[in-house]
């Protein structure tokens, strides 16, 4: 006997207005229907009236948590487009807050996942760390998210000495306490137990939905596009791809902290080797007619922007592919045979791009149609209780 | 493996079924083929040259036609397959037998364009909103949006 | 006496429902800052709260897309009197960059009204605690 369980539109672990419709038998999820939609804005529509410099602060508004990512893509393509290449100055400052957006990012990531997890404590404290990127950022761009720091040509702002000192001293306190989190991590049983086993999704699976990002890596697909695909800096900075083996929640947690070490690595190089010299060339007002494929390494996975023009002001196309629209069919394969326990978990160890909002789950009894509300906080307590009585867990240990 | 040793090999493996191919940038193929050799063209690919990972499909309303491109992506770059549906015949096969990723990308294309995939082991509509009027296909050229008159609460009208 | 009660209760204490209504999520983060140790609102008694029936005041981001409305109207009429809605960030207030998109309704005020607007595109977590502290100065 199955029931039916609607988890959304509005709803505490999922980010995003987005509706899951759960088909299930007893505890075990057995099919997954999700409903996109609630989040379609129209940008694609929006994007073909607006000239190509109005687009840069469109195409930042798709997320808000990776728009540097958006908008450094969407500029890439342009620029090639119109055939003007930025300086090095202007490359270095672009990336380096690429990379700084990575690390906020991954720490506001580790917050949700201990969260989700019931370790609220890490939350608080993953948290206050990202308010030393967020305050770097702010001295950096202005604003703490949506930095409008890319321009066609370059970027807008430049770097000053004692800027530059003090992003070095923010690094190294982020990085001591990255490492405590690393050791917390590595032996704090209950929280490994609780991620272990959860969420499997295997390679081959991986391979044929075209799963991207942290959720491929961890299931030992080696795909980045800073390695396979790089565009003017990344094939100059010493770095490492993150993969794991484990194929499940604990093996992206694996993999999103050993990504922020890679990007500590990456910022001290852009700071210590940051070339002088202007910021920006001037970009002409139209574009040839071509076409342009810019990918991108977002936090969550790989983001492709497809742009075509016509001679004109204006963009003939714009095509935006976000990463968590290509992890979907993945999440469904990884939902099925989970428990109900494990729903806020598997959905946010994906990273998806959508908003906190508490919302309540329906449960309808198929056979006589009755409904009984469920508060989510409720469900998380009862799977926080069952983790505590789940057995033999506790011998997992921390993949390296 | 270089640009150039991809171009050849596609070149040989598809034979008379590649109709153009351009390589506009380093690392960037375009290779356009017909609407029926599609799914051949999509199997050999994945095969042999490597082409596993689906990035995603756009489509390009050019008024007569729509070109609808396949983007790939590898380990240098990405391959990219065209092809031209007319419009008089909006029909496209369904890629999920060979990629099952596919889905929710052709998926959006039905939504936006009107085209039907055929094939589909799932043909609901993805993005749009419940209450939408059928017929209306908001990224096709021709298809403009009225805003309707806002209310301003307790303000001027 | 007991109608004083009530009030001091609600203005000391008020329990907020999160909404969001088609956003790019910037101001739902900062509103989720808002919860943490830096800005820290929980010391006004706020609550974030998981269902409309608990809760006072309903913080809302987002411009509104057509497939949200009926479930905002819902979601409005199960949060009990009194209630007052925030609108935070430039997309709640008018639409921001999506004005004229074709699955946009506009601001917030074309479906439910609100009482008070936040601006900032996204708004600082400062400022959407400035905005509930003056919402409860006026009760």
């Amino acid at each position: 006997m199955s029931f039916n369980i609607p988890i959304g539109p509005q709803h505490p672990a999922l980010k995003e207005p987005i509706s899951l419709r759960m088909t299930v038998e007893g505890e075990v999820i057995r099919d997954v229907d999700i409903r996109l939609g609630y989040n379609h804005r129209g940008l694609e529509k929006l994007a073909e009236e607006k000239s190509w410099i109005q687009n840069i602060y469109l195409t930042e508004r798709i997320c808000g948590i990776c728009s540097h990512s958006h908008a450094t893509c969407y500029v890439q393509g342009v620029e090639k487009l119109m055939e003007i290449e930025p300086p090095k100055r202007g490359i270095y400052l672009r990336y380096l807050v690429s990379e700084l957006e990575r690390v906020h990012s991954h720490l506001l990531w580790l917050g949700i996942a201990g969260h989700e997890a019931g370790f609220d404590t890490f939350f608080m404290y993953t948290w206050r760390d990202r308010e030393v990127v967020m305050d770097l950022l702010e001295m950096i761009s202005g604003n703490r998210v949506h930095y409008a720091i890319n321009t066609l040509g370059g970027v807008r702002r430049d770097l000053d000495e004692a800027l530059r000192k003090k992003i070095l001293e923010g690094i190294d306190v982020l990085k001591k306490r990255t490492e405590y989190y690393f050791k917390i991590g590595a032996s704090e049983p209950t929280f490994v137990g609780r991620l272990a086993g959860v969420g499997k999704l295997s390679k081959e699976l991986a391979m044929a939905l075209c799963a991207v990002g942290p959720t491929a890596r961890a299931s030992g697909v080696t795909r980045d596009v800073r390695k396979d695909d790089p565009h003017a800096f990344y094939d100059e900075a010493p770095f490492d791809v993150a993969t794991a083996d484990t194929c499940d929640v604990l093996g992206r947690t694996v993999v999103r902290i050993k990504e922020l070490f890679e990007s500590y690595k990456i910022i001290e190089f852009i700071l210590k080797a940051l070339p002088p010299g202007p910021v920006a060339v001037k970009a002409p007002r139209k574009a040839k007619p071509n076409e342009v494929i810019s990918r991108y390494e977002a936090p969550r996975g790989e983001n492709i922007h497809y742009i075509k023009s016509n001679g004109s002001e204006k963009p003939e196309r714009l095509k935006v592919r976000a990463p968590t629209l290509a992890n979907y069919p993945a999440t469904v394969e990884m939902l099925r045979d989970g428990f109900i326990a494990d729903i806020p978990l598997i959905f946010a160890a994906i990273d998806p791009c959508i908003c906190c909002a508490e919302r309540t789950v329906e449960l309808r009894n198929a056979r006589t149609g009755e409904e009984r509300t469920v508060l989510f906080s409720d469900l998380r307590r009862m799977a926080n209780e069952r983790a505590r009585q789940l057995p033999g867990q506790r011998n997992v240990t921390w993949p390296f | 493996m270089t640009d150039l040793e991809k171009i050849e090999k596609a070149k040989l493996l598809l034979g008379d079924k590649l109709l153009e191919m351009t390589h506009p940038a380093p690392h960037r193929i375009f290779l356009t083929v017909a609407r029926e050799n599609l799914l051949a063209a999509t199997a050999l690919l994945k095969d042999r040259l490597d082409c596993w990972y689906l990035a995603t499909i756009s489509g390009v309303d050019k008024g007569d036609v729509y070109e609808i491109v396949y983007h790939y992506g590898d380990t240098n770059g990405t391959i990219n397959v065209r092809t031209r549906v007319p419009k008089s015949d909006p029909r496209l096969p369904s890629t999920c037998a060979v990629i099952p990723g596919a889905i929710l990308y052709e998926r959006e294309l039905q939504d936006m364009f009107g085209l039907v995939v055929e094939g589909l082991p799932d043909p609901r509509p993805l993005v749009m909103p419940d209450g939408w009027p059928a017929g209306n296909f908001p990224l096709r050229k021709d298809w403009a949006y009225e805003r309707p008159a806002e209310i301003i609460p307790g303000g001027k009208k | 006496m007991f109608a004083k009660l009530v009030r001091w209760s609600r203005k000391k204490s008020p329990w907020i429902l999160h909404l969001n209504s088609g956003a790019c999520n910037a101001c739902d983060i900062e509103i989720v800052a808002a919860l943490t140790p830096r800005f820290d609102v929980e010391r006004f008694g706020v609550l974030l709260k998981a269902t409309p029936r608990h809760a006072d005041v309903i913080v809302a981001t987002g411009p509104v897309t057509r497939q949200l409305k009926d479930r905002i109207i819902r979601i409005y009429e199960q949060t009990p009197d009194p209630k007052f809605v925030v609108a935070v960030g430039a997309c709640a207030l008018s639409g921001c960059v999506y004005r004229g998109a074709y699955n946009i309704l506009g601001g917030l005020d074309q479906v439910i009204p609100v009482t008070a607007y936040v601006p900032g595109c996204p708004a600082r977590p400062d400022a959407i605690m400035d905005g509930i502290v003056k919402l409860l100065g006026t009760l």
